[in-house]
């Protein structure tokens, strides 16, 4: 446990070659190497991360800028000319002239962004409540691992829309739209600390009572000091599986929730707010419209999501 | 005894498919109240023209003919008089008289109403006797039964005695959930935004067309749900179908497409009185479209050609005026509408000392017309264009039009469809100054106002001789084409679906008429 958890810390990018190539080589590495699924996986996670990353740059061009739209351009079926206007577009355009290869990677960034800091909101309440409730034990832990049981009977995409829904009412109406990915974030995050919450007091409430804990307690360290100095460290792995797993249904619950309307503004479109848009296509024949967000959205979930996978079986130590 | 109950409903249950016809249709927008004088949209008139009725009617060619009263003639001194259809009841069973036509007017026509213009040069309306009635009017008013097939008349005792006596039109009450009138449908059942029923009222004096024995209405507000209903048959009618997928409907086996031009023009408004803009980035700006420069720069920059071909799909013709073409007092001579001239457009801007441009908020319905958030989207990007940048509020037609009655607009866009299929009628609502006690101009929320206009609105409605009439709505016509008052930019579509075993007509106003529906 406490080997693997150093070695997660180290797969942290570095700009040391002697660091990486200990990582390369180690277990852990070596496991990496010898699963396709991880290998492919990581490559599309990567390649549509930095497309996602790079979209200012690399876009043909600006769906945010509706000066440079031109409505004559809407409805291009992908690579072909534009029978007024002759442009063409690798991926097409949707109604509105606006290409969809642009907002597929824009609409990328805002689905990362959401996704990303939802989870890294989640992990951040769920691993402090998790913590306080393995160590402290008594009736917080009473009382955090029970509201964590109730919200666990919900299922997370309901506790996300009440989240949205509350937190909407209390928005002023002109920066609903400014404040609508801040809430996005916030009712994902809140719907999902459980997981995190529930694997960290478990392995709390191991780690507590082992010798270098009570050490650390007979020297007089804090409880504080405790938790994150010497039990944090010990019960990161885990969680490292969880955030990646957890960030797929991020992904997921952001795009289901900007799809059900509720979600990211069509001025922000994200992949789920994209998909909407082209939902109302699909019977007209324009399935372009539908059809790469739809794909880029399952590529990205599904790969972060074998990644997550392999993750979890290459940290077991009894899958070794 | 459980498995005797389970037979028998089973047995009602078939009964009832074998015998009776059930119709059910979906739309867009549900009516938003039940108040037959509460809201003057067509959503609302159009669904209740199956509940209620008015003195006369409108046939399936839209020509006027008699409904409650059987005949009518003008009086001297300027008016008309109803000699109205007796043995007729209301869906509770009380008798239809005079009184009842009465109480409609001053219902119809009180402040709290939304169809008092309806009324605007009747003086007086006077009861003969139980069947005669009198409609006095301060000017001879030729077009006036013409001008009154939604005028719906409603059962007096009724409304008194539930409190409903006149209507209420931001609230509630009892007229906003019942109904009592004496059309060929009773309202059985009423959820705001989730279904009405209707059935088919026994007691009804004309002789039914149709074979519905139960009619359930759903708003279906997402246009490719609606389509998958009706493709599913999971209702036997949508209106109106999402052009983008008309073609392909039509091609569908068990499913037919209707097609026609809705006599509705599609247009922007513009705040005419406001000071300051409400939604400029830099708070307290000038409102800048009090210049007929600006006005008309935007005019030119909208490109009506291409939201035409792209969003329209080629369904929808291009409008110059407030009225369409097929409109009776159309002027032929103003058919042109302002080209699209970006160049020109930056140029007045120019003149008017706004070459750079400025912000400001546009207000949009997303259920109401046909891909009208859509027309909004892009109307914001050609707009950007010539520096004008809109920040887009697309919003349900229900929190819609209270916004636009309390000015939270830089500008908005709008439908009319002239209920008398004459040029007045938009001059009268849209026009027209508002004002309150001689009710005109109740849906000119922007304020427009020109004196020649408003001179000219009273010579018209009284003018026999058609002529001079029509030379009097060129007039006015020219007048709120050169001030750009509005932006008229197309006469929009109108498009049903249907299941293949449903016979129905198709009114120019987009009114459903149940009682010509037909089930096979």
């Amino acid at each position: 446990m406490t080997d693997s958890a150093r070695q997660t810390q180290v797969t942290a990018p570095s700009s040391e070659p002697s660091r990486l190539k200990t990582v390369w080589e180690s277990d852990f590495g070596y496991a990496f190497r010898r699963s396709p699924v991880a290998l492919v996986s990581c490559l599309v996670v990567l390649f549509l991360v930095l497309s996602a990353v790079m979209a200012p740059w690399i876009a043909p061009h600006d769906p945010f800028n509706p000066v440079t739209l031109n409505l004559m351009n809407g409805f291009t079926p992908p690579s072909t000319p534009n029978a007024f206007t002759g442009d063409s577009f690798w991926l097409g355009t949707d109604d509105q002239g606006r290409d969809v290869f642009s907002t597929i990677l824009f609409g990328m960034r805002i689905s990362l962004f959401v996704g990303f800091s939802a989870v890294l909101f989640a992990m951040i309440l769920g691993v402090t409540l998790g913590l306080i409730a393995g160590y402290a034990g008594g009736w917080i832990e009473t009382l955090i691992m029970r509201v964590a049981d109730v919200q666990l009977t919900f299922p997370a995409i309901l506790v996300a829309m009440l989240i949205f829904g509350i937190a909407k009412g209390f928005t002023p109406v002109e920066y609903r739209d400014q404040m609508a990915i801040w809430v996005l974030i916030l009712a994902i995050g809140l719907s999902d600390w459980v997981q995190f919450a529930r694997v960290v007091r478990g392995a709390t409430l191991v780690e507590k009572n082992k010798e270098y804990v009570q050490a650390a307690r007979l020297i007089g360290r804090s409880g504080g000091a405790i938790m994150l100095r010497h039990i944090l460290p010990n019960v990161l792995s885990p969680v490292l599986v969880i955030a990646t797993i957890s960030l797929a249904l991020a992904i997921i619950a952001e795009a289901t929730l900007s799809f059900l309307g509720v979600g990211a503004p069509p001025t922000q479109p994200s992949l789920g707010t994209l998909i909407r848009i082209g939902q109302g296509f699909l019977f007209s024949g324009e399935w372009w419209i539908l059809l790469f967000p739809s794909v880029t959205l399952l590529s990205l979930a599904l790969s972060v999501n074998l990644l997550g996978d392999w993750l979890r079986d290459a940290l077991n130590p009894r899958l070794r | 005894m459980l498995r005797l109950t389970l037979v028998s409903a089973l047995v009602c249950a078939l009964g009832t498919s074998a015998f009776g016809e059930t119709f059910r249709w979906a739309s867009t927008t549900d009516p938003q109240t039940m108040d037959p004088h509460a809201v003057n949209s067509a959503p609302v008139l159009g669904f209740l023209n199956n509940v209620y009725e008015g003195l006369v009617r409108r046939g399936k060619d839209m020509s006027v003919e008699p409904a409650l009263a059987t005949r009518w003639e003008p009086i001297d001194g300027g008016g008309w008089r109803f000699h109205l259809r007796q043995g007729v009841t209301f869906h509770d069973g009380s008798d239809f008289t005079a009184e009842d036509v009465l109480f409609s007017y001053l219902r119809a026509s009180s402040e709290a109403s939304d169809t008092a213009s309806w009324f605007a040069s009747v003086s007086e309306v006077v009861v003969v006797d139980d069947f005669t009635i009198d409609v006095i009017t301060s000017s001879p008013n030729p077009i006036f039964p013409d001008s009154i097939a939604n005028w719906m008349i409603m059962d007096s005792g009724w409304a008194a005695a539930n409190g409903a006596e006149l209507p209420a039109k931001d609230s509630e009450n009892h007229a906003t959930l019942n109904t009592n009138g004496t059309g060929a449908f009773m309202l059985t059942g009423r959820q705001p935004g989730l279904k009405t029923v209707l059935e088919p009222f026994g007691g009804w004096w004309g002789d039914a067309e149709h074979n519905i024995t139960l009619a359930k209405f759903t708003p279906i507000q997402n246009p490719a749900t609606a389509v998958a209903a009706l493709l599913s048959g999971d209702v036997e009618m949508i209106n109106p179908v999402p052009i983008q997928d008309a073609e392909r409907l039509s091609q569908s086996p068990g499913v037919k497409v209707f097609q026609g031009i809705e006599a509705r023009v599609i247009m922007l408004g513009f705040p005419h009185e406001a000071e300051v803009l409400k939604y400029a980035d830099d708070a307290g700006m000038p409102n800048p479209f009090t210049d007929v420069r600006v006005r008309e720069a935007v005019a030119k920059t909208v490109n009506v050609p291409a939201i035409l071909r792209t969003i329209m799909r080629g369904n929808a013709e291009p409008a110059s005026q407030l009225v369409s073409p097929a409109m009776r007092g159309y002027s032929v001579a103003l058919a042109a509408r302002p080209a699209h001239d970006v160049d020109g457009a930056k140029a007045l801007l120019a003149e008017a000392g706004l070459a750079d441009g400025f912000s400001f908020g546009l207000k949009c319905p997303n259920d109401r017309y046909l891909n009208d958030e859509a027309v909004c989207q892009a109307v914001v990007s050609m707009l950007a264009q010539i520096g004008l940048n809109a920040e887009l509020d697309a919003m349900p037609v229900r929190n819609y039009w209270p916004e636009l009655r309390n000015d939270n607009y830089d500008m908005y866009l709008l439908g009319w469809s002239p209920g008398t299929f004459d040029a007045e009628h938009p001059i009268r609502f849209l026009a027209a100054t508002p004002d309150a006690d001689k009710r005109l101009g109740s849906w000119n929320f922007g304020g427009f106002s020109n004196s020649r206009v408003d001179e000219l609105l009273p010579m018209i409605q009284s003018e026999v001789d058609y002529a001079k009439r029509q030379a009097m709505l060129d007039e006015s016509a020219k007048i709120i084409q050169d001030e750009h008052a509005y932006v008229p930019m197309y006469v929009q579509p109108l498009i049903w679906g249907a299941r293949e075993n449903i016979e129905l007509t198709q009114r120019p106003d987009n009114f459903f008429i149940l009682r010509w529906v037909t089930v096979n």
